[in-house]
């Protein structure tokens, strides 16, 4: 079904983002991250965040970790981030 | 910038969030669309920013998740004014200020012209004023097409004019005409001349060299003339085949004429100068002005007859074009007194000199060969004076609108023409 949704968009040139549902990440430095098409935060700590997610969980690992703001939508963490993760 | 002034205005809440599934807590506020931010984790509970709204609609939440939530800070416009809201002088303060704020943008508070290189602001200012348009009008009663129609009929050399409104200032922008020749030019070719202008002499010269473009040269070359003359005709005669005029062809002459004329020159120089010895004393004076009412904080009084004063003065605007009649400035008098003390006969002569000499270059400048010079110094008891003659070759002609040439009326030639013809006739 994954396999089918990828090819449709890609055969469409729709956005993967929309069509698959998938999680978009868009950072800046190792300052900001912006996540869209989540789920829901699971644990949240000023060292981890960890992330809900159509295709498992999202992992960030850092330093003063804060969320700027949390949407529908989508999500801003900042902070010094040291690593981000997927985990199935 | 703009999201936390929105914010602020409706206000928000820092809440804490504390209880065994505080992220179940952040999840549903997701699901429910209640907008947080500053999300930060402090010592095993949340804290968070919340609109007043979102706090709300947080009691079913609260219920479903078994938090426990607290109010840390009340932040925003709405608490700050219940805080205040015993303080009625400060609200009418507030309402007085948001008042006059929209009273006085409704007129013109600042004057600004840009573009006059040969004219002053201050004298295009007066001019404005003339026509009724000052600092302090109302903005309904400003005519931007009308204010640009007085300034073009006024100034002949002012080619064009924008005024335009900009929150409380009227800002009018003006080119000048820095080329004549070319507006001529232009002016030409868009429209045909129905008054023709000559080229008078502007002073009385010899006539020395003629490169005339359009028009008909009336002067001799080497001829003397008169102020006023014509020297280039913007009057073309058109003859027929007999030779007699018909007609005129009207044109703008254009002509570059060269003439020998005598200059005078006189200047004079005092044989004395005032020498400033300053006591050491500065007045300082700083003040406030709100419209007419002036309120000054020191003074420049002092008892000394001479003093040399210097001023700034500043006028309070909101951002780039929200000006308001409310100035502040400082004034400075420098106290001295004058000693009257003799300049050495090689000052006044140096003096004299340097004065000539660039008068000589701003001739030059203006394109006038100077041929003979008898320019003396003349030193008197309490002047001294340079004075005498300048032969000059120089660009003589000014422009004129021609004074029409009537056109012989081919009849009235004819009748006197044929008269004596017809006496003869009949006395055969």
């Amino acid at each position: 079904m994954h396999s089918l949704k990828n090819r449709i968009s890609e055969l469409s040139e729709l956005p993967k983002d929309v069509v698959l549902g998938i999680p978009m990440l868009t950072m800046i430095g190792q300052m900001e991250l912006i996540i869209e098409n989540y789920r829901g935060i699971i644990e949240y700590t000023d060292i981890l965040v960890r992330i809900h997610t159509k295709d498992g969980q999202i992992k960030v690992v850092g330093n003063s970790l804060k969320v700027d703001y949390y949407t529908n939508d989508e999500m801003k963490i900042t902070g010094c981030i040291v690593s981000v993760e997927y985990v199935k | 910038m703009l999201s936390r002034l929105i914010c602020y205005m409706r206000g928000y809440l820092c809440i804490r969030i504390t209880g065994y599934s505080t992220e179940r807590f952040l999840n549903a506020c997701r699901h429910k669309g209640i907008y947080l931010w500053g999300l930060r984790a402090v010592s095993g509970a949340y804290e968070m920013n919340i609109p007043i709204s979102g706090f709300r609609r947080l009691k079913p939440i609260i219920r479903k998740t078994g938090t426990k939530v607290t109010i840390v800070r009340k932040s925003g416009l709405p608490f700050y004014l219940y805080q205040y809201r015993k303080r009625k002088l400060f609200f009418v303060g507030v309402f007085c200020c948001v008042f006059l704020i929209f009273g006085m943008s409704r007129y013109i508070w600042n004057i600004d012209i840009t573009g006059n290189l040969t004219r002053t602001d201050e004298t295009l200012l007066e001019f404005l004023a003339t026509k009724s348009v000052k600092n302090g009008m109302a903005k309904s009663e400003v005519d931007c097409q009308r204010i640009v129609k007085d300034i073009r009929k006024e100034y002949d050399d002012i080619i064009w004019v924008s005024a335009s409104i900009r929150g409380t200032r009227l800002i009018i922008q003006v080119k000048e005409n820095e080329d004549s020749a070319e507006t001529t030019a232009y002016k030409e070719e868009d429209e045909p001349v129905k008054t023709p202008v000559d080229i008078v002499a502007d002073r009385d010269c010899t006539l020395e060299d003629a490169i005339v473009r359009k028009g008909l040269l009336q002067a001799k070359i080497g001829k003397k003339v008169k102020k006023g003359d014509v020297l280039v005709s913007g009057q073309v005669p058109v003859n027929n085949d007999a030779g007699e005029t018909v007609g005129y062809q009207y044109q703008i002459s254009d002509a570059d004429l060269t003439g020998k004329t005598v200059l005078k020159y006189k200047d004079s120089c005092e044989n004395t100068y005032i020498r400033k010895e300053e006591p050491g004393i500065v007045k300082q004076e700083h003040y406030l002005k709100i419209g007419k009412v002036r309120v000054a904080l020191g003074g420049i009084k002092n008892q000394y007859e001479h003093f040399t004063m210097t001023g700034e003065q500043w006028q309070l605007r909101l951002f780039d074009n929200f000006y308001f009649p409310v100035y502040w400035g400082e004034r400075k008098a420098v106290p001295y007194i004058a000693h009257e003390e003799p300049y050495s006969q090689e000052e006044i002569q140096q003096i004299l000199t340097q004065r000539f000499v660039s008068y000589c270059e701003d001739l030059e400048k203006k394109g006038v060969e100077i041929i003979e010079n008898n320019v003396k110094i003349y030193t008197g008891s309490k002047t001294s004076e340079a004075k005498g003659r300048l032969t000059v070759r120089m660009p003589v002609g000014t422009e004129k609108k021609s004074e029409l040439i009537k056109i012989p009326d081919p009849k009235e030639k004819e009748e006197t023409g044929e008269q004596p013809d017809g006496n003869d006739g009949n006395s055969h």
